[in-house]
């Protein structure tokens, strides 16, 4: 089943501002991991906030599980889509339990209330991304890359069909940039999907099914990475130089820059 | 903290109604002469008089002013996402200034036996009713003019709120450089906030009409949440963003401007209550509201008791606004130093 379709999309920011995306078109199914890849300004964030309704595009169309975005519900919405900031904010003095809790928002009654259940979510969340032993601290005290792991949490513990993750790895360290690719990778076995807005083209070609290249708002390149991931496909798009060799371990296409020096 | 929310909302409650009760028992056994329990209680004069005409209504006066004040500052707070926002900063001190300054300029003239009129429908002074009324309308310019893209712009309406006070609070200077001494002393006392001495009923009612706010901002406190995570983030997880501000900005000021029309300016307890509260309880606002609610209602109870006992003796009545302040910020700077 698609669990995202997203169909000939068009977005500004002002109306006197260039057009961020472009006429975009964009699509995840359930079991694949998808990633949305270009250079800086290309309209990737932009993109992936039209996916989640938190944008509304100006032309062209976006359903969730089949269901056109304007006949959702915010919170039916919530229930199919969830979204990670690329910077969450970090002044917030809950705990990251709470944090994590915040995440059953969409799925609670008239006074928020949780119950055991949801406390019970919001624990595995905490424990899949490693991050049970920050439980009883305030987000506020929280490093860059913990504070990541916890709002990961939260967006797992939404229990959405759909992750739309924006940078998630930008402040993991290796060990946890793994963790979280096996963890969307255990959900996209169980059905789920996961759009990820990456910079590190080395862990786009390892963690995706499928790539998606922008360029100043539009789709030049989409396939799996050993299509996308190649230097006639990146080099113009970029505006520089790179290489692509293959992982000796895994074949995988791992992307490097040629930097003069 | 593995407790649900719903556990620390009721442990909060638990802890904070006996410190009400004691509070207005405090409040009940304040005041100038001695007075008999059992007598009051057995409908001897004066005693009976004392206990439920004058110092019942004033607790009862006292614990609903401090409890709406206190539920209005955790809503602004949360909503501005700014601690230092108190129930009035979006102009609802300033619009009830103007309103009393005008009612009491205009005393004798046409528009001031209107007001005298208008106001005893509600069972109010004519001051109160102006005061409420000024109160309601600075909302509505501030909510006006607060908006941006069809939607209340906090940071927008809290620039509004603030100019619309500085210019009130210069407009209530003019109009005291006309008025008579005791005119001016009036306006100023209740400026700084006074308790006075209504009737039950009226009191009643108002303590029914300030439900109405005070169970909209309960039933909003899990959404006041998510609006920490910021705009986008309290919208991903399926908030209406624009629907919650606009819900808890006018029942913060419907709470405040019933405050207003009793007591006048009450400062301090809108803005202290609430951080006491997260200090202990934490910023989870499910129990941050009904514990402020508690808290602000004892607070002011207290408050009130001591102004009454530290002024008995200058035969004045005492502008419990500034006891508030006197008594509160050195307590509110020990439990600070006492959490961290």
């Amino acid at each position: 089943m698609r669990l995202l379709e997203a169909e000939g999309l068009r977005y500004r920011h002002a109306a006197d501002a260039p057009e961020a995306v472009a006429g975009a078109s964009l699509a995840v199914a359930g079991g694949e991991v998808v990633g949305l890849i270009g250079p800086n300004a290309a309209g990737k964030s932009t993109l992936a906030r039209l996916c989640c309704g938190l944008l509304t595009a100006r032309r062209g169309s976006v359903s969730l599980r089949g269901t056109p975005l304007d006949g959702l519900s915010r919170r039916e919405r919530a229930r199919r889509v969830a979204f990670l900031p690329q910077h969450p904010p970090h002044d917030l003095s809950f705990t990251a339990r709470e944090v994590a809790l915040m995440g059953r928002a969409p799925h609670l009654g008239l006074w928020s209330l949780e119950g055991p259940d949801d406390l019970a979510r919001a624990t595995a969340a905490l424990a899949e991304v490693d991050a049970l032993d920050l439980a009883d601290r305030p987000v506020s005290q929280l490093s860059g890359g913990e504070r990541q792991r916890v709002f990961l949490a939260r967006a797992f513990a939404q229990e959405a069909s759909l992750l739309v993750l924006d940078e998630p790895t930008a402040a993991l360290d290796l060990a946890h940039q793994v963790l979280l690719v096996s963890a969307l990778r255990r959900r996209a076995r169980e059905g789920g999907g996961a759009l990820l807005v990456l910079h590190d083209l080395a862990l786009a070609g390892a963690a995706c099914d499928r790539l998606v290249l922008l360029d100043r708002g539009r789709v030049v390149a989409e396939g799996p990475p050993a299509v996308v991931l190649r230097p006639a496909v990146l080099s113009p798009v970029y505006g520089t130089e790179v290489e692509v060799v293959a992982n000796p371990a895994t074949g995988q296409p791992l992307v490097a820059p040629r930097i003069p020096r | 903290m593995k407790r649900s929310a719903a556990a620390r909302a009721a442990l909060a409650v638990a802890v904070l109604l006996p410190l009400v009760v004691l509070a207005a028992a405090v409040g009940l056994s304040t005041g100038a002469g001695a007075l008999s329990l059992r007598d009051a209680l057995r409908g001897h004069e004066p005693d009976a008089t004392v206990l439920f005409r004058l110092r019942m209504p004033r607790v009862l006066l006292a614990a609903e002013v401090g409890a709406a004040l206190s539920v209005a500052g955790v809503a602004l707070q949360a909503l501005l996402r700014n601690p230092l926002a108190d129930p009035f900063v979006f102009g609802l001190s300033g619009g009830a200034a103007i309103g009393t300054a005008i009612v009491t300029v205009a005393s004798g003239s046409a528009v001031g036996v209107a007001a005298t009129y208008g106001a005893a429908f509600f069972g109010l002074l004519p001051a109160q009713l102006a005061a409420m009324a000024g109160a309601m309308a600075a909302a509505l310019l501030v909510f006006t003019l607060g908006r941006a893209r069809g939607q209340l712009e906090p940071s927008r309406a809290l620039l509004v709120g603030v100019v619309f006070n500085s210019f009130a609070s210069a407009l209530v200077l003019s109009v005291e450089a006309v008025l008579r001494p005791d005119q001016m002393q009036a306006v100023s006392l209740w400026l700084a906030g006074t308790l006075g001495y209504e009737a039950l009923p009226l009191l009643a009612g108002a303590g029914v009409a300030l439900l109405v706010p005070a169970l909209v901002l309960i039933a909003l406190a899990g959404r006041l949440n998510l609006l920490a995570l910021g705009d986008e983030g309290a919208a991903a997880l399926g908030v209406d963003v624009g629907r919650t501000r606009l819900l808890a900005f006018f029942a913060a000021s419907a709470a405040v401007g019933i405050a207003v029309a009793f007591t006048g300016l009450v400062g301090f307890v809108g803005l202290i209550v609430p951080h006491a509260v997260r200090l202990v309880a934490g910023p989870d606002h499910r129990v941050v509201l009904p514990a402020s609610a508690l808290g602000g209602a004892a607070f002011l109870v207290l408050a009130d008791a001591l102004a009454r006992v530290l002024f008995r003796g200058l035969g004045a009545e005492p502008p419990v606004g500034a006891v508030t302040a006197i008594v509160g910020a050195p307590l509110f700077v020990l439990l600070m130093r006492s959490r961290r």
